[in-house]
């Protein structure tokens, strides 16, 4: 059961914390080095933020109720503020234990299971309980997510009696479902993709899926255990209960963005807008060029006859054949040129919504400025800037950091979004937005590459997102590299070298698609391709 | 507008801002799929400044309907989120329905609340009306975004009539219920309604209290909590001052945003103390900025605190805050509480310009000088903060401060401006002016129609940091007139239930 891809992954590593080498998503990273996190507001000598304590976020929920993802979109977003958050997900002990191939004896989760099997029970807890303690007593670390399931109300006051021992408190987060519909939509989305089903109807896979949890978890009680702290998510968020959680600051932050939180999962593509008349200046806020018409017709159809491939590689896997992609939706800025960018989407009557915290990255005084000029005139400025690209202001402009904070709306609709999107914006806010979803360290932010002729999508996973890029064909070369009404510096144009090393993800990796074009590795990253050994 | 041409400092000084028309695609056809949003609503020119919990251009206007009894601390609540959204750029009002009935009934009697009273009824269901009708003309005009229904809205039929009437205008509701059964928390509220409440004015208290007793009773009978019935509403209930909350069918961000606010607050009855920090070295010489330590006065002050603040706060246990500035850590040295040091409480990061005076500024920086008078609230200094920037950092501290009870606070002019701007509601053209002298403390106290404040003055001199736009005012020491009451900024005043 649970055959997510996380027993391969998790089977290797003895501390179970692993490099994104083979992984785009670094969420289950942790930082090398202690560095201010994208929307970090500030930093403290104990790296634990807003006087809050320590706390472990335990789930509780059965299989296919979306733990993993609220973990793991939970984890995002804390570290997206600075909070040193590490995610351990008991099923990655489990099958460690057991092995890749093993599995755990077939009354693992029963109340009376036999005393081997309690004693295996208690050995992998123990072992993850003590990983989590380590992580916040020598690691600095303030949060812990505790991905488990958690069923029994006598196991849950355990375990936050256990914790407070150590002084950490303890909140709960039950996904809870009552409509089978959502339980059926996430087991056909996540699991049944798993070896097991191959060649199985989906429904029949479904099926089978539920009454096997139901055997080996035949004991479960909701949470209403009102001296706890939980948050209990009722239908993948249609109605949230929050008992006990005045807490601490970060507690109702938690509830807060647990209130964006849905569990559905949905793709999103990025592009960047076409290009101008007036290319090189902010304030001018021009027209799209000819050039940039036809970029915006040549994107729309890529995506389109992209999605529609979709559609039918569903059909062939056995979907029906009225199958259906989700609608998609289409946010730009307030700027021009993004908004004629997503013209040809809404002539064929898709949604555009303008959002206007997506303007990009205000340039100051650098605007129309060469790098040259820019090197000349402010020298000092250019020194800081090549120090810390990600928080350094140029006069009268924005940092990258001044941009995460404002998007932080952007953000949280983002994950509200139950449509598929496509977002249209200046390369910067591509950056900080992709820097969100795939946990990118706020070095690395800058120098992400958006190239003209490529739509990147993300895919959204319970365990971890994943990016691939679609080639949008037969475009001019000039209108492919980097913005150029960008701050020009450090950031070279786009196929230049990256100053960055070691940050890349390597060969081997790429998606079949971006593999058939021939290019190396991730999308975005691409200059550090060599650099980085696979672990 | 795009938010970035908002937080650009150079539109300042060079006169008008630019303004250009932005480019609005066409957006009549309704597409398919469009099944998040009833209509797709295109609205004026928004203007409305962002900063970063901002507006979008699509809108959604969103009217927080309150549910509760009489003393459940719905009026604090109301006036509480129309400040805390005024103080993000956030356009919010108030329809109080009290004030629009009292218009006919200035003083009822409890009777008058009977639901069998044909005539009561009638009168309150038109005074109902009436602010619907001007809430929903408020929303005509563009920018404004939030709007509180403040009133017991005690039934379903009641709620019911409300949402629909928001429905066909196409604004979003959200019900918030305040449910508590706490009898202390109730008696507090009714004494507070009681000596303050403009339907009791003038009256004998305990026949007063004994009245409003008597009308909470009148609503007790007919009122229905949020329940089943009601579960595609999307509503907000707290339980018992936020022991339990339960969120139903929040449908966008800034939904969530008003709710996360409404956990963090609490209702119970609490002071909230500010101080500068005591006179430091960089005081004395009009330094701006600087890590110094306190100049000799300033250690008076730190001595002298224990004292002012026991005065006014009796034996009320604190806790104390302070920056992670030498300065503050020095002036809360002798109070004999728990301290905690919040980064978020530093003084505003002047940039290059730290360590400098006034006067060296408006040499060397002279455009930023006068950039800087023109519109303070925005001004950001070369590599430093704005105002803006400041009340961004401050949202944890805002949040952490409305789950407290009792708290002491340690820190700057510029960061006290901001932080006293929340709790007074000040604007954001007044509110980087205000005058704080050194060697005061500031006591706030909220209240359900306004917040009270009142300022104690330590014996110890002090030089004035005050700078008048358009001054370069070198520092001297405080002239006896600034230290009398506050300079004409008090508390929004509502008009009672």
């Amino acid at each position: 059961m649970d055959t997510l891809l996380t027993a391969d992954l998790a089977a290797n590593s003895p501390n179970f914390r692993r490099r994104s080498s083979t992984y785009v998503d670094a969420i289950h990273d942790l930082p090398e080095k202690e560095s201010m996190a994208p929307a970090q507001l500030y930093s403290t000598e104990s790296g634990r933020l807003f006087h809050s304590g320590r706390i472990v976020i335990a789930t509780v929920g059965l299989p296919a109720r979306g733990k993993t993802h609220i973990s793991v979109a939970l984890a995002r977003y804390l570290r997206w503020l600075g909070v040193k958050t590490h995610i351990f997900h008991l099923g990655d002990y489990r099958r460690s234990y057991v092995g890749q191939q093993g599995d755990v004896p077939e009354d693992y989760f029963h109340v009376n299971a036999t005393t081997p099997t309690v004693l295996m029970r208690n050995k992998i807890l123990k072992k993850c309980r003590e990983d989590i303690l380590h992580f916040l007593d020598a690691e600095n670390g303030q949060i812990a997510i505790y991905d488990a399931v958690n069923p029994l109300s006598s196991g849950r006051r355990a375990l936050a009696k256990e914790f407070e021992k150590h002084n950490v408190q303890t909140l709960f987060i039950e996904s809870h479902c009552t409509d089978e519909r959502i339980i059926e939509e996430n087991v056909r989305s996540v699991k049944i993709s798993s070896p097991d089903y191959i060649g199985w109807k989906p429904e029949d896979a479904v099926q089978d899926y539920l009454k096997r949890i139901n055997a080996r978890i035949p004991h479960y009680e909701s949470m209403e255990e009102n001296e706890l702290h939980y948050v209990k998510m009722l239908n993948a968020g249609q109605r949230v209960v929050s008992n006990n959680c005045a807490f601490g600051y970060l507690s109702q932050r938690i509830v807060f963005y647990l209130l964006n939180l849905h569990i559905k999962s949905r793709q999103i593509y990025f592009c960047r807008a076409g290009t101008t008349k007036d290319e090189d200046s902010y304030k001018a806020d021009a027209s799209l060029s000819t050039e940039g018409e036809d970029y915006a017709s040549k994107m729309t159809e890529t995506l389109i006859s992209h999605r529609e491939s979709e559609r039918q590689n569903l059909i062939a896997h056995g979907a029906p054949e009225t199958t259906a992609l989700k609608p998609l939706t289409i946010w730009t800025s307030t700027r021009r040129r993004t908004v004629e960018t997503s013209a040809y989407f809404e002539g064929k009557g898709y949604r555009v919504r303008q959002r206007s915290q997506m303007s990009q990255l205000n340039p100051g005084v650098c605007e129309k400025m060469s790098e040259k000029k820019i090197r000349q005139n402010f020298p000092e400025e250019v020194a800081k800037h090549e120090q810390d690209p990600y928080h350094h202001r140029y006069p009268r402009a924005e940092s990258y950091h001044d941009l995460a904070v404002r998007l932080e709306p952007i953000i949280l609709e983002l994950e509200r979004e139950n449509n598929d999107l496509l977002i249209i914006a200046h390369e910067s806010v591509l950056r900080v937005l992709y820097g969100y979803l795939m946990a990118c360290s706020a070095g690395d932010i800058p120098s992400l590459q958006f190239p003209r002729d490529e739509v990147i999508e993300i895919i959204p996973a319970s365990y971890n997102n994943s990016a691939k890029r679609i080639h949008i064909p037969d475009l001019p070369q000039k209108l492919i590299p980097g913005s150029p009404e960008d701050i020009k510096m450090p950031v070279p144009p786009s196929g230049a070298t990256s100053p960055f090393s070691g940050i890349g993800t390597p060969a081997g990796t790429q998606t079949p698609e971006a593999g058939a074009e021939g290019s190396g590795g991730l999308p975005i990253r691409k200059a550090a391709v060599t650099s980085n050994p696979k672990t | 507008m795009p938010a970035a041409d908002d937080l650009n400092p150079e539109t300042v000084p060079n006169g008008p801002k630019e303004n250009p028309e932005q480019y609005k695609p066409e957006l009549s056809r309704s597409p398919p799929g469009d099944f998040m949003r009833p209509a797709v609503r295109t609205r004026g020119k928004s203007s409305s400044k962002t900063n970063g919990v901002g507006v979008q251009v699509e809108d959604t206007r969103i009217c927080v309907v309150m549910v509760g009894l009489p003393a459940r601390g719905k009026s604090l609540i109301a006036q509480k989120v129309v400040r805390y959204l005024g103080w993000l750029s956030i356009s919010a009002k108030c329809f109080n329905v009290g004030s629009y009935r009292r218009t006919n009934t200035p003083q009822p009697n409890a009777s008058f609340f009977d639901t069998s009273n044909k005539e009561g009824e009638r009168l309150r269901r038109a005074a109902a009306e009436a602010a619907v009708t001007d809430m929903v003309k408020w929303f005509k005009s563009p920018g404004n975004l939030i709007a509180i229904l403040d009133a017991t809205n005690s039934t379903k039929d009641r709620r019911r009539w409300i949402k629909d009437r928001c429905d066909s205008e196409g604004i979003e509701t959200l019900f918030v219920e305040s449910k508590c059964d706490e009898e202390d928390l109730i008696m507090s509220n009714i004494i507070e309604v009681k000596t303050t409440s403009p339907d009791y004015s003038g009256q004998d208290p305990e026949a007063a209290a004994k009245d409003f007793r008597e009308r909470i009773r009148m609503y007790e009978r007919v009122y229905e909590t949020l329940d089943e019935d009601e579960a595609d509403l999307t509503y907000c209930k707290i339980i018992n001052v936020g022991e339990q909350v339960i969120i139903n069918r929040i449908q966008d961000y800034l939904q969530s945003r008003v709710v996360y606010y409404l956990m963090n607050l609490h209702i119970k009855p609490r002071s909230i103390w500010i101080s500068r920090h005591g006179e430091s070295m960089f005081n004395v010489t009009g330094q701006i900025g600087g890590d110094a330590n306190l100049s000799p006065r300033g250690q008076r002050y730190a001595e002298e605190l224990p004292r002012l603040v026991r005065n006014s706060a009796g034996d009320t246990p604190l806790t104390v805050w302070t920056s992670t500035l030498k300065r503050t850590a020095q002036t809360a040295h002798h109070l004999p509480y728990e301290k905690l040091s919040w980064k978020a409480l530093d003084e505003l990061d002047s940039g290059v310009c730290d360590g400098l005076t006034y006067a060296e500024i408006e040499q060397r920086y002279p455009s930023d000088f006068a950039a800087r008078d023109a519109d303070k609230y925005n001004y950001r200094y070369l590599g430093g903060e704005s105002y803006r920037d400041v009340v961004i950092r401050l949202e944890p501290i805002i949040m952490e401060l409305e789950r407290s009870e009792n708290i002491l606070i340690v820190t700057h002019q510029a960061v006290l401006r901001c932080i006293y701007a929340y709790f007074m509601g000040s604007s954001q053209e007044q509110s980087p002016w205000m005058e704080v002298p050194l060697h005061t403390l500031i006591r706030l106290t909220p209240r359900a129609y306004k917040t009270e404040e009142e300022r104690m003055y330590a014996d110890v001199p002090a030089v004035s940091t005050w700078r008048g736009k358009g001054s370069k005012a070198a520092h001297a020491d405080t002239p006896e007139s600034s230290r009398r009451g506050s300079p004409a900024m008090l508390g929004q005043v509502k008009e009672g239930l």
